[in-house]
């Protein structure tokens, strides 16, 4: 799901949806993994998705993003120059510095060019200029960097990949297609090294990974949506998102995924959790938008009962570029109980069409 | 200090009003030198200073340039943009597009679009225009669109049809960015690469690096990642190289600006002599009545001042009008033989004023100096002392002339120095010390003339005789007069000689060079560093063809080698072997030379390429072609009077290793033995009708080669022109200075009973006499010159190796209209002699 939606919405206005060349999300769909790790230009649009929350021995916090978004705009079998813009590859990075109260972050817009940007297979890599994930060693290596900050990370998957949604689709509004293969690393333990304004911090801690690919998913009267990460401290993970439709009623195809200790996941329908905002809101000054920062989680079949909060408001992604939308993705602390047990975790929280509404224009 | 200026006005300035012919002339020629210095000074800085190559329209804010000869695999844009440095890059193709309709050459250059996105939006390297507009995106990726320079004065939606190598395409104007008066076509990289043929590669990337480090750190970093033949270097450098071989052809026009100044201080140095003889009476006065040498000195030298302050301030509006013509002519001449450029405005700024007035009124004291001193040591009595009408100016004949051979010597010896930091300063010091060496020798060679010729003139009439005595009576200022015409002349002489030499050798020299029937190029834009492409196919197909017997194929890429422009040719050697006829140094045949150069990684270098890099032949020289570096050997040095960059030229095959593109910068087309020409052009015409292509004939060719060459002298010719203008305004002024002078003995001689056209042709042959004497001076003088110019100056500046050749019919046009020139600055001057009352003037006294 995400933000990379909004991106998509987007494209396909500046690009006139070709839709004989690709293929829509359709149930049925069988994953084989690493294949499907990487990329399918069978359908228009597809990204790579990576936050995490990391920490120093003593205790120092960061939260960071790095993602990769590839978005078919011609299938001409005619144009063969590398340079021929077949699809464009949008990257975002980001660094919360939780306890310094910094958010960093830019944004990539390439073609593939002559090995600028993409995404192969073959070299098990995923990248946009120097910013890439590759796939090696059963492992994931993360390295990004920008005039503020670099880092590099090493991903190591407690669990097998999980699909979500039902029969291979996650299905976001009424209509064939209109869905996604939807699928995520949801315990990457993750071990590296951040680069802050000079200083070397060793961090490890935990990170999550989307990968969606789909043509054409979204509907014309939603209007955003707020999407949640959860990695509790019993190794279990929580995947919801929540859908707002422009007379603000939440869409009915909102869904989510619980993930078991065992890696084992169940699909949550909109009835099966519910997502309720506080009053606190942070103002952005950069756009004047505001966010809600801090949520009620509750999933009631598996007695979870959460506190959504962030350490750092401000982390939200100006668009820089017409490509890019604004929203609002951050680090988050959830605490709560399960039934009577306390339980802690941390994850991310990705709020967008608070600025005004997605649309397909 | 009030009462002094009073003074000074009353005696020094007044007595200028009142002689306004001669003291009008002197300020004219005054203002001619500066002027023209000026003129060239600003023309100059228009011309070249402000050099920047149109292709770097777009490129600010990169602090470093990726280039390879023949471009950069494109592969390697991928490589630089994943190094882990906070780099920004800028991959671009770079062109010269020609608009069908006007003819007019613009930039054209490929960006990629997309990923400067960022840049675009926010200007920082690229126009922020360029991505607005709701459609902007889509017409990113279409093969016909263009954006263009708010300077072009283009629409948006308009069609363009441009002429690019050698095809010619439509293209629609997308949108118009605000291009801060540097015009340039731009398209995304992907149609750039298709419409300049040039698919798989880029011509340059910019890089901007984090200025943390300095460029030294990042040159190192970035090359170590990249192949041997592919360079890192600071942004802009090839716009640095350019400027820095235009600023020595800006330093040699200059000093060939400065001539007219120095003929105008010949004529101030005259004015004031007359000034001070004339006054002999009042400064004896003036010293008796208690004046110091001092003062005398300051008065004469502050008349001078004067002049040369009223002088410089007519020349700088002037010289602001000449250097509106100059620019042209000049920047006729980077284009032909540097780099092609587009002149910047004109701006007289108030440092140039400032100059041109101080260059004046400093010419003019200097010039002043030595009269005004003599003025200073005259002794009051003698000064005061009837009788003595005329002023017998010592002249120290063997002194000086002993004086003048000490300085032949030096001038001798300076043109034989070595050039200093590639300039030819001693050249240059040789030229000055053998006009000096020059000057000091007139006096004795006028008296000697003149004697000699008595007996000669008496049978040409009293009149001529008379003036041949008057002007030996006057020796001094004789000389000075026919010393200032001698060295316009000479100056003249010397440059006419070494354009001439050159032109001579220029069309001696295409006799061998340009041996095929027809050659071809492609009707994109064209000049000394553009070297564009016809289709590999169309070259086939022409080879191909009944009538054709061979075809040579030459490629140019246009290279920095050692930090100075230079261009690097391939060529199919095999036409030349049969027909051609090379002059290498060696000395060998060009079958044996050409037949080394197609054995290996063997070159041949033009003659101006061994003097500005110090090589010879056998010496090994490495070149990047391609992505290698590679050492070449020097096969053999040959004359080329092409251009003055630099030429490396070998076997095309050899090219083909490092670099395999067939696409020929220029064909020669050979027809068979016993072929209709006119039908093998026809045919060729058909082959090429899809294409667009110039076809030249051998003959067509080589007038193109001696217009370019005519018009690339031009500004030479104007200059001269200029200093002789000086030169003859100041034979009237003398002349004219005589008669007043002699105002007395004029009427003596009317007493006497001569007739007044016996006084004007007196006067017509003093004029006659010093035009005749100046001119064989000159002319002397300018051969020895010549030989300097042309074996020293040119060989140490240019590297061209040029023979020696009289332009007799140039040379005698010239000089005859000097002649003429000077016998009719004598009207005037014989005019007011006539007119002379006899009575007044003998009363007078």
């Amino acid at each position: 799901m995400k933000s990379r939606a909004i991106c998509a919405g987007l494209l396909l206005a500046i690009f006139p949806t070709l839709d004989g060349p690709y293929r829509v999300a359709l149930p049925g769909y069988h994953y084989e993994f690493p294949k499907d790790y990487f990329d399918h230009p069978e359908f228009q649009t597809e990204w790579w998705y990576t936050t995490g929350n990391v920490k120093t021995v003593d205790g120092r916090a960061f939260g960071f993003e790095l993602t990769f978004f590839r978005q078919g705009v011609n299938r001409d079998e005619a144009k063969k120059s590398p340079w021929d813009m077949m699809d464009l590859y949008l990257a975002h990075l980001a660094l919360s510095d939780l306890d310094g109260g910094h958010f960093y972050h830019s944004e990539r817009l390439n073609r593939a060019g002559p090995g600028i940007a993409g995404v192969s297979g073959h070299d098990g890599k995923v990248w946009n200029g120097n910013w890439s994930a590759s796939w090696k060693d059963g492992g994931q290596q993360l390295v990004a960097q920008n005039e503020d900050f670099r880092f590099q990370f090493t991903l190591k998957s407690e669990k097998t990949p999980v699909v979500h949604g039902e029969n291979g689709v996650s299905q976001k509004a009424e209509g064939t297609g209109r869905a996604s293969h939807y699928f995520s690393q949801t315990r990457l333990a993750t071990r590296g090294t951040i680069e802050l304004k000079g200083k070397q911090y060793a961090v490890s801690g935990l990170s999550w990974m989307d990968h969606e690919f789909f043509t054409h998913q979204l509907d014309a009267e939603q209007a955003g949506w707020d999407w949640f990460s959860i990695q509790l401290e019993d190794k279990t993970e929580l995947m919801l998102f929540e859908i707002r439709r422009k007379d603000g009623t939440i869409d009915p195809y909102s869904a989510g995924t619980y993930v078991d200790a065992s890696g084992k996941s169940n699909h949550l329908r909109s009835q099966d959790f519910s997502l309720q905002r506080h009053s606190a809101e942070w103002t952005s000054p950069i756009t004047g938008t505001s966010y809600p920062i801090q949520w009620n989680v509750t999933v009631p079949k598996f007695g979870i009962f959460l506190d959504a909060r962030t350490k750092l408001p401000q982390q939200e992604l100006a668009g820089g570029t017409k490509l890019a939308p604004t929203y609002w993705e951050g680090a988050m602390e959830y605490s709560g109980k399960r039934g009577s047990a306390p339980l802690h975790g941390s994850g991310y929280l990705e709020m967008t069409g608070y600025d005004h509404p997605i649309g397909l224009k | 200090m009030y009462r002094a200026a009073q003074l000074f006005w009353r005696l020094m300035m007044r007595p200028l009003a009142r002689e306004p012919v001669r003291t009008g002339l002197t300020v004219v020629a005054v203002a001619l030198g500066v002027a023209v210095v000026l003129a060239m000074d600003l023309a100059g800085t228009a011309a070249t200073g402000s050099f920047r190559s149109s292709l770097e329209a777009l490129s600010s804010n990169y602090n470093l340039e990726v280039t390879a000869t023949g471009g950069i695999p494109e592969e390697m844009v991928g490589d630089i943009a994943t190094l882990p440095f906070n780099l920004r890059i800028s991959p671009r193709m770079e062109d010269f597009a020609v608009v069908s309709e006007t003819k007019k050459t613009f930039a054209l250059i490929g960006l990629d679009l997309i990923g400067e996105a960022d840049a675009l939006k926010e200007g920082k390297s690229a126009p922020r225009e360029l991505n607005t507009g709701e459609n902007a995106w889509v017409d990113f990726a279409k093969e016909d669109s263009i954006w263009a320079g708010s300077s072009l004065g283009w629409k948006a939606g308009q069609q363009v049809s441009l002429i690019i190598g050698d095809h010619e395409q439509i293209f629609t104007v997308r949108g118009i960015y605000e291009d801060q008066n540097q015009p340039a076509i731009v398209m995304d990289i992907a149609a750039a690469q298709r419409a300049t043929g040039r698919v798989g590669k880029v011509d340059r990337i910019l890089v901007h690096a984090p200025e943390t480090e300095d460029a030294r750190f990042w040159i190192t970093r970035i090359s170590a990642t990249l192949r041997p033949g592919v360079e890192v270097r600071a942004a802009g450098t090839g716009t640095e190289e350019n400027r820095k071989m235009l600023a020595a052809f800006r330093w040699n026009l200059k000093l060939l600006s400065y001539i007219a100044l120095i003929v105008g201080a010949f004529l101030i140095y005259n004015t004031i002599s007359v000034s001070v003889v004339r006054r002999r009476g009042e400064i004896g006065i003036a010293c008796a009545l208690g004046a110091s040498r001092a003062s005398i000195l300051i008065a004469f030298t502050g008349e001078a001042a004067a002049i040369g302050l009223v002088g410089a301030a007519i020349g700088v509006p002037l010289g602001r009008v000449m250097a509106s013509g100059a620019v042209k002519l000049m920047g006729a001449t980077v284009d032909a033989l540097y780099v092609s450029s587009r002149p910047g405005p004109i701006e007289l700024g108030i440092t140039s004023v400032f100059t041109a007035l101080i260059v004046g009124i400093g010419v003019a004291v200097v010039a002043a100096y030595a009269p005004a001193w003599e003025a200073a040591q005259v002794p009051p009595v003698e000064a005061m002392a009837r009788g003595r009408r005329e002023f017998l100016a010592r002249v120290h004949k063997s002194r000086d002339l002993a004086a003048s051979l000490v300085l032949a010597a030096m001038a001798w010896t300076a043109s034989k120095a070595p050039p200093v930091a590639g300039k030819p300063l001693f050249g240059y010091f040789a030229t000055l010390l053998a006009i000096a060496a020059g000057t000091l020798a007139i006096p004795a060679v006028v008296s000697a003339v003149l004697r000699m010729s008595g007996g000669l003139l008496k049978k040409l009439g009293v009149a001529s005789l008379l003036a041949s005595r008057s002007l030996l009576g006057s020796l001094r200022r004789t000389s000075v007069l026919v010393g200032a015409l001698a060295t316009a002349i000479a100056m003249m002489t010397a440059v006419g000689i070494m354009v001439g030499s050159f032109r001579e050798t220029v069309i001696q020299w295409m006799e061998g060079e340009v041996p095929a029937d027809f050659y071809l190029r492609p009707a994109g834009s064209h000049s000394v560093d553009r070297h564009p492409t016809i289709s590999p196919l169309l070259a086939d197909n022409i080879a191909a063809l009944p009538g054709v017997e061979a075809v040579d194929r030459l490629r140019a890429y246009e290279v920095s080698y050692d930090g100075v422009p230079t261009i690097v040719a391939a060529a199919d050697l095999r036409g030349a072997r049969k027909r051609g006829r090379s002059d290498f140094f060696s000395g060998r045949s060009s079958e044996e030379v050409l037949a080394e150069l197609r054995s290996g990684d063997t070159v041949v270098v033009s003659e101006p390429f061994t003097y500005k890099h110090n090589v010879k032949r056998g010496d090994t020289i490495t070149l990047r072609l391609g992505t290698s570096l590679t050492s070449f050997r020097i096969a053999d040095v040959y004359y080329d009077y092409g251009s003055e960059r630099g030429f490396v030229l070998m076997d095309r095959n050899t090219m083909k290793k490092y670099l395999p593109d067939d696409a020929p910068s220029n064909l020669a087309v050979y027809v068979k033995n016993g072929a209709d020409a006119a039908q093998v052009r026809g045919e060729i015409e058909r082959t090429a009708s899809e294409y667009r292509i110039l076809i030249f004939s051998n003959a067509d060719l080589r007038r193109e080669a001696v217009k370019i060459f005519d018009r690339t002298f031009a500004i030479t010719y104007a200059l001269e022109a200029v200093a002789v203008l000086v030169a003859v305004m100041g034979v009237a002024g003398a002349l004219l200075a005589l008669v007043i002078d002699r105002k007395r003995e004029l009427g003596l001689l009317r007493f006497l009973g001569a007739t007044s056209e016996q006084i004007r042709r007196m006067i017509l042959a003093e004029a006659g006499l010093l035009g005749l004497l100046a001119n064989a001076a000159g002319v002397a003088l300018g051969f020895a010159l010549s030989l300097i110019l042309v074996f020293v100056i040119n060989k140490q500046s240019f590297g061209w190796t040029i023979r020696f050749h009289w332009p007799v019919a140039i040379l005698s046009g010239a000089i005859s209209l000097i002649f003429v020139a000077t016998v009719l600055a004598g009207f005037y001057p014989a005019r007011v002699a006539v007119r002379l009352n006899p009575i007044e003037v003998v009363h007078e006294e």
